[in-house]
């Protein structure tokens, strides 16, 4: 008895806090902005462990015409994806499904299906899906090419990952490592180059991330034509891009002179004003891919593969200088800046018109400005005998 | 009074025609090339765009340099009959009287001579510009030929030759167009504005002040000996032959200038890539 009383007033003050509670719970939900609607499919429709239930079984296949489409979602993979991160339902992209048995499937073969998709992504992702409306890929896809990579084709909703740092809004390094993978999907030919050229060796047995990636020459999402003629002549600025970069090419005793050095040549003196001036103009005049190449590019210094060898430059310059012999590769600089020790032929030819220019030229100055000296005092002289 | 107005023919007609084509055809080089010295300068890119492009700017500058050299053989078949055929006094040479000359004029005009020098036909700032443009000329075909037909010069030379002709080439023109905007200018248009090369005339005021010794040379009678006819017949006999000989070896040589190689192709061939669409198999599921 005695102890009942004693338990009471807690009771009371329980069903009071419990009401507090609930008015500012209510209160709360009253005055606070509209939640997100993605939440609130989960209310009226399936939610994903609904859909996970029979979708998490191995070796389940959708009949798509004559072809077979596996759907099994595998739960862990689709746990890590940054769609489940954000709380993205299955019916949010799946908008035709919300019971089973699920609608017939109408079109007639696997790749419809996931075209059936195409404008899914535009709900959330608009400003990369209307990139991609510009890019090599939606050409070739408008030409017909129905293999032209659409937005799923490099992004598998369900597997893919945060890509760009939450806070940054940069590239993972994980992501940089993976990008060649998804782009081998269509061009393995050319992953195979890449896998073996200087960047690609770096990147994808070291895992370095200071190399480039597929993305960071092609662009993303609005890839251009890298056949395109402007695309050609602003190759050395995308190259430069890291290839003055101190904070990087020091690491690699790499000199950061390249593109000024470039420039400087005949060669990259015209591919620049070309691409200044027109650059949509072709130029014969090479830019760095031309003799370094494009997915093969080697250190070089390499002993079978370098430019280093003289061999093998000769080769370069004679794919547009056909009739060029041993001595003619060394027109080309090589990159140097004319030194003592690196062609001192034309840093001696350039060090005498320094001191030879200013010499002759001040000389003349100099007896002209005497010259003027005398027909003003000759003048004044002549000015005061005459008044 | 009479003899103040009298005039004096200083340069033939001929003689000017070529001085305008040698002017017009420096100039040309001149402002097609200092944009390619200089060419990440916006004010280069603003003339090679005026002009049409880079490689319109480069014919344009070949062109001129053909000219030039057209000019050049030119002047040298006139300076072979003048020398040869007429014997003239070979007044453009550099004498140590010209040093001489020179300093003269130099301790003149700082009041340390008491007299400005007296000089003949040609003065030593004459001389000067002449010769500077005879070596400039000369280093320009030379490093100009380098740099036209780089495949054949590294056939004899190394491949370093022709970045070194690069810079001289560059060098020079440089040092050219200074020497033409600054001593030119200074000599023949603002010092005096000389009408020589338009009008071909210097009145006596003129060559009393500048040309004194060859004005006593004039009216001694000593400038206008011409040989007599057979004499000149005769070593026209002589020199005519040679010259065609000359003639078609200079011409020659310009033409294997312009034509020695086909230093590029046009066009470039594409670099020859792999496989572009070139699917992993089994295609991966969704």
């Amino acid at each position: 008895m005695h102890q009942r009383i004693q338990i009471r007033p807690p009771r009371i003050w329980t069903v009071v806090l419990l009401l507090g509670l609930g008015l500012l719970i209510f209160a709360l939900a009253a005055f606070a902005p509209p939640a997100q609607a993605a939440p609130s499919y989960q209310d009226d429709k399936p939610n994903n462990d609904f859909c996970l239930a029979c979708h998490q079984e191995e070796g389940i296949d959708l009949k798509v015409g004559s072809e077979s489409l596996p759907v099994t979602i595998n739960p862990t993979e689709f746990g890590f994806s940054v769609h489940n991160e954000e709380g993205i339902a299955c019916v949010d992209c799946h908008t035709n499904i919300s019971e089973y048995p699920h609608p017939d499937v109408k079109v007639k073969n696997v790749r419809d299906f996931t075209l059936t998709f195409l404008d899914t992504c535009k709900d959330c992702h608009e400003e990369q899906y209307t990139k991609a409306h510009d890019s090599v890929h939606q050409a070739a896809f408008d030409a017909g090419n129905k293999n032209a990579a659409v937005c799923m084709d490099c992004h598998n909703p369900h597997t893919q990952t945060r890509l760009t740092g939450q806070t940054s809004g940069e590239l993972t390094p994980a992501a940089r490592l993976d990008i060649p993978q998804k782009c081998a999907k269509c061009h393995s030919a050319i992953y195979d180059t890449y896998k073996a050229s200087v960047h690609g060796n770096a990147l994808t047995e070291e895992d370095n991330t200071d190399v480039p990636t597929c993305t960071n020459c092609h662009g993303v999402h609005n890839i251009q034509d890298p056949t395109a003629v402007s695309f050609r002549n602003s190759t050395p600025f995308l190259c430069a891009n890291c290839h003055t970069d101190a904070s990087i090419m020091d690491k690699y005793g790499i000199s950061t002179n390249v593109v000024n050095s470039y420039v400087a040549d005949f060669h990259g003196t015209t591919v620049k004003l070309f691409e200044e001036e027109f650059p949509g103009q072709p130029t014969n005049k090479p830019v760095c891919t031309d003799c370094h190449g494009v997915h093969d590019i080697s250190d070089v210094n390499n002993e079978q593969t370098g430019l280093a060898l003289k061999e093998n430059l000769l080769k370069k310059c004679q794919r547009c200088h056909p009739d060029a012999t041993t001595n003619f590769s060394a027109a080309w600089m090589s990159h140097y800046e004319p030194s003592p020790e690196h062609y001192p032929i034309v840093y001696y030819v350039t060090l005498f018109y320094k001191f030879f220019i200013p010499t002759v030229i001040g000389s003349m100055v100099l007896f002209i400005l005497t010259d003027i000296y005398r027909r003003i005092i000759n003048n004044r002289v002549k000015g005061t005998k005459h008044s | 009074m009479n003899k103040i107005n009298q005039t004096y023919l200083r340069f033939p007609v001929a003689r000017r025609i070529e001085h305008w084509v040698m002017m017009l055809s420096f100039v040309t080089l001149g402002l097609t090339g200092i944009p390619q010295k200089f060419a990440t300068s916006n004010i280069s890119i603003a003339v090679i765009h005026a002009l049409g492009g880079i490689e319109v700017l480069r014919t344009i500058h070949h062109t001129a340099a053909i000219v030039m050299m057209l000019g050049s053989v030119w002047h040298l078949l006139v300076m072979g009959y003048s020398v040869f055929v007429l014997r003239d006094k070979m007044s453009m040479l550099p004498t140590l009287q010209d040093a001489k000359d020179g300093m003269q004029a130099l301790l003149y005009n700082i009041g340390f001579a008491k007299t400005y020098p007296q000089m003949g036909r040609y003065t030593f700032e004459e001389k000067m510009e002449y010769w500077a443009f005879v070596w400039g000329t000369v280093v320009m075909i030379i490093t100009g030929f380098l740099m036209w037909n780089p495949i054949t010069a590294t056939h004899y030379l190394p491949g370093e030759f022709v970045p070194a002709a690069k810079a001289a080439h560059g060098g020079e023109a440089v040092l050219a167009v200074l020497a033409i905007l600054i001593w030119h200018m200074y000599g023949v248009h603002i010092k005096r504005l000389n009408k020589a090369m338009f009008t071909g005339m210097q009145t006596e005021q003129e060559m009393l002040h500048e040309h004194p010794l060859e004005l006593a040379d004039i009216k001694a009678g000593l400038t206008d000996r011409r040989p007599d006819a057979k004499t000149l017949r005769k070593r026209q006999m002589i020199y005519y032959p040679i010259a065609a000989i000359l003639t078609v070896t200079m011409l020659g040589g310009i033409y294997s200038f312009i034509n020695a190689e086909q230093t590029a192709l046009t066009t470039i061939t594409p670099l020859t890539e792999t496989e572009i669409f070139s699917p992993q198999t089994p295609t991966p599921s969704p």
